[in-house]
């Protein structure tokens, strides 16, 4: 691992008594790509606030370069940058929305110039662009415009928190591009919120979920989320259709799974004390260009399960989205975080 | 009602001559009501900035406090301004009684929370991702209040509006701290409420006008500069 840009240890937040987010440990290099996704309400945006150092942690330190740092540092001020899902653009132009930036930092050489490499970055005309009210501009072009803005900072971390959920094709796209383009050409750190998989599949280095504020290895952990019921004695997870998982004694907020002791058959076993064998459908499969394997997203009525298979596991179980299979795992491998 | 238009057609008439009483009344009413809300807009934006924008400990209170001095009684405000000004009153030796000095002081205490609590009101409902957007934009404490200020001038102009309209319109202040003195301390409304009594309807016809025309031109203003 290379040089770390963000260390944090024992990181939690609490919106009044409600703890929203409890992070143990989690290392970001430099210059990498981090994929988080997760349900509404996991903890994601918050994380990526407190990344921003939009505000400060309740407990725990956030390292930045080395130093523990803090809102409103001046450190950390010039080099880290959030765009959200619905930006806010100033009531001013698209050329003043873009260097507002660089004028509170005084930095305000070659400016038109800088203005129109930004606004090409993601795919917008500076002649066309510069002096058009923020009002004149439709979703995608907003959003391009909050781009520009940030790419026109060179931060040395980018965090974009749902930045193409809610743009037209062509502008998902363009911002996809200039945020790859921006960890080429200076070395920028991306940490990328998102729901859209596949995306997130193709360009990170490390991928992460969230549940209930806390963290999760994608690839290598699932989540099943809450809620959770006591009943026959033990904790089970309810799936409807007269299903349920069986789980370890409660002992935390979420039961987690390593992928590698969840076992994909076609038909129900009676074998090797697997207690929980449910029904899952095959609803999205990406190729994972950094592995090779196929990415297999599973329906369990009411949740989904991510599943990095090889090539050898598709094609002998014959899976594609819409096959049913069973998923076969032992109560006792359930850990609770 | 065949008064009011002989009264209006004599207005007319009043304005266009020069009448000195009347443009005398004008002039007092422009002076007292700009000083006042030059005065309460300095001081009126950042305590409602700060009691928008900050938490802290009695802000409920602070907050129910100037929402009910908005309907503070003109009267009131100037009878507590008499007290204050009048010759055995604390600030006496300044001989501001029956001066329009004495208005606009009277005249800023009633445009203050108006100022303040509408400027609060527009902080509080500042968009959430604002904030959230200078901070990533690498603003600092200061950039952060004065782009609010600027994000959220059209309606601090409103406010600012509101107060002058209350301002302009005002009698009680006028009358008893200004005490309605012709060619000193006499304004607008005080001249319309005397003329009134008098029956010289037409005088008050004709300065109820100029009230009009001021307002409406305050807000031909405010309308051109939304546009820009």
């Amino acid at each position: 691992m290379g040089k770390l840009l963000y260390e944090l240890n024992r990181v939690c937040h609490l919106y009044g008594d409600k703890k929203v987010l409890d992070i143990d440990t989690l290392d970001i290099p430099a210059g990498s790509i981090l994929g988080l996704s997760g349900p509404n309400g996991s903890g994601k945006s918050t994380l990526l606030k407190l990344l921003a150092f939009a505000m400060a942690p309740s407990q725990g330190k956030i390292i930045f370069n080395n130093r523990p740092e803090a809102p409103m540092s001046p450190r950390v001020r010039s080099r880290v940058t959030l765009l959200t899902q619905k930006p806010y653009l100033l009531k001013r132009s698209v050329f003043d929305n873009v260097i507002y930036g660089l004028k509170i930092r005084k930095d305000t050489k070659n400016l038109k110039q800088r203005v129109a490499q930004a606004l090409a970055a993601v795919g917008l005309d500076f002649s066309e662009f510069y002096g058009r009210s923020w009002h004149e501009l439709s979703g995608g072009e907003a959003q391009r415009v909050a781009m520009a803005a940030r790419l026109i900072l060179r931060p040395k971390a980018l965090l974009l928190d749902e930045p193409v959920a809610s743009v037209d094709t062509e502008s998902a796209s363009l911002i996809r591009r200039a945020s790859l383009a921006a960890r080429d050409s200076w070395g920028c750190t991306l940490i990328i919120v998102s729901h859209d998989l596949i995306w997130l599949n193709q360009c990170s280095d490390t991928r992460i979920s969230m549940a209930k504020g806390r963290i999760f290895s994608t690839l290598e952990e699932s989540i099943l989320p809450p809620p959770y019921e006591k009943r026959q004695g033990g904790t089970i997870k309810d799936l409807g259709n007269n299903e349920y998982i069986s789980l370890s004694p409660q002992t935390g907020s979420a039961a987690v799974i390593s992928q590698k002791q969840i076992k994909i058959s076609l038909s129900k076993e009676e074998k090797d004390g697997y207690d929980n064998q449910v029904t899952a459908q095959v609803i999205q499969m990406i190729l994972e260009q950094k592995t090779g394997n196929i990415l297999t997203t599973l329906s369990m009525d009411n949740f989904l399960i991510n599943l990095s298979l090889t090539r050898e596991q598709v094609s002998t179980q014959g899976l594609r989205p819409g096959k049913k299979v069973i998923l076969m795992f032992r109560s006792q491998d359930i850990a609770w975080r | 009602m065949e008064f009011l238009a002989s009264g209006f057609l004599k207005a007319i008439e009043l304005l266009i001559r020069g009448d000195a009483s009347t443009w005398s009344a004008v002039s007092a009413t422009l002076q007292a009501s700009t000083w006042s809300m030059l005065i309460s807009l300095v001081f009126g934006l950042p305590c409602g900035f700060a009691l928008g924008y900050f938490d802290f400990r009695f802000k409920r209170q602070v907050r129910t406090l100037v929402d009910t001095l908005l309907a503070l009684p003109t009267v009131c405000v100037g009878l507590l301004v008499y007290a204050f000004i009048s010759s055995r009153g604390p600030l006496g030796e300044f001989e501001l009684l029956f001066t329009l000095s004495g208005i606009a002081m009277g005249q800023t205490i009633l445009a203050f929370p108006i100022v303040t609590a509408i400027t609060a009101s527009i902080i509080e409902n500042i968009d959430e991702d604002l904030k959230l957007t200078l901070v990533s934009l690498g603003a600092g404490k200061r950039n952060i209040i004065l782009t609010c200020l600027w994000e959220v001038r059209f309606g601090i102009l409103a406010a600012a509006v509101t107060a002058y309209g209350r301002v302009l319109t005002e009698v009680g202040i006028s009358m008893m701290v200004g005490g309605n003195i012709k060619y000193h301390t006499r304004t607008i409304t005080t001249a319309i409420a005397l003329e009134t009594n008098k029956g010289m309807f037409a005088d008050g016809i004709a300065l109820g006008i100029v009230l009009m025309a001021i307002a409406f031109g305050v807000n031909i203003s405010l309308s051109f500069l939304r546009k820009r």
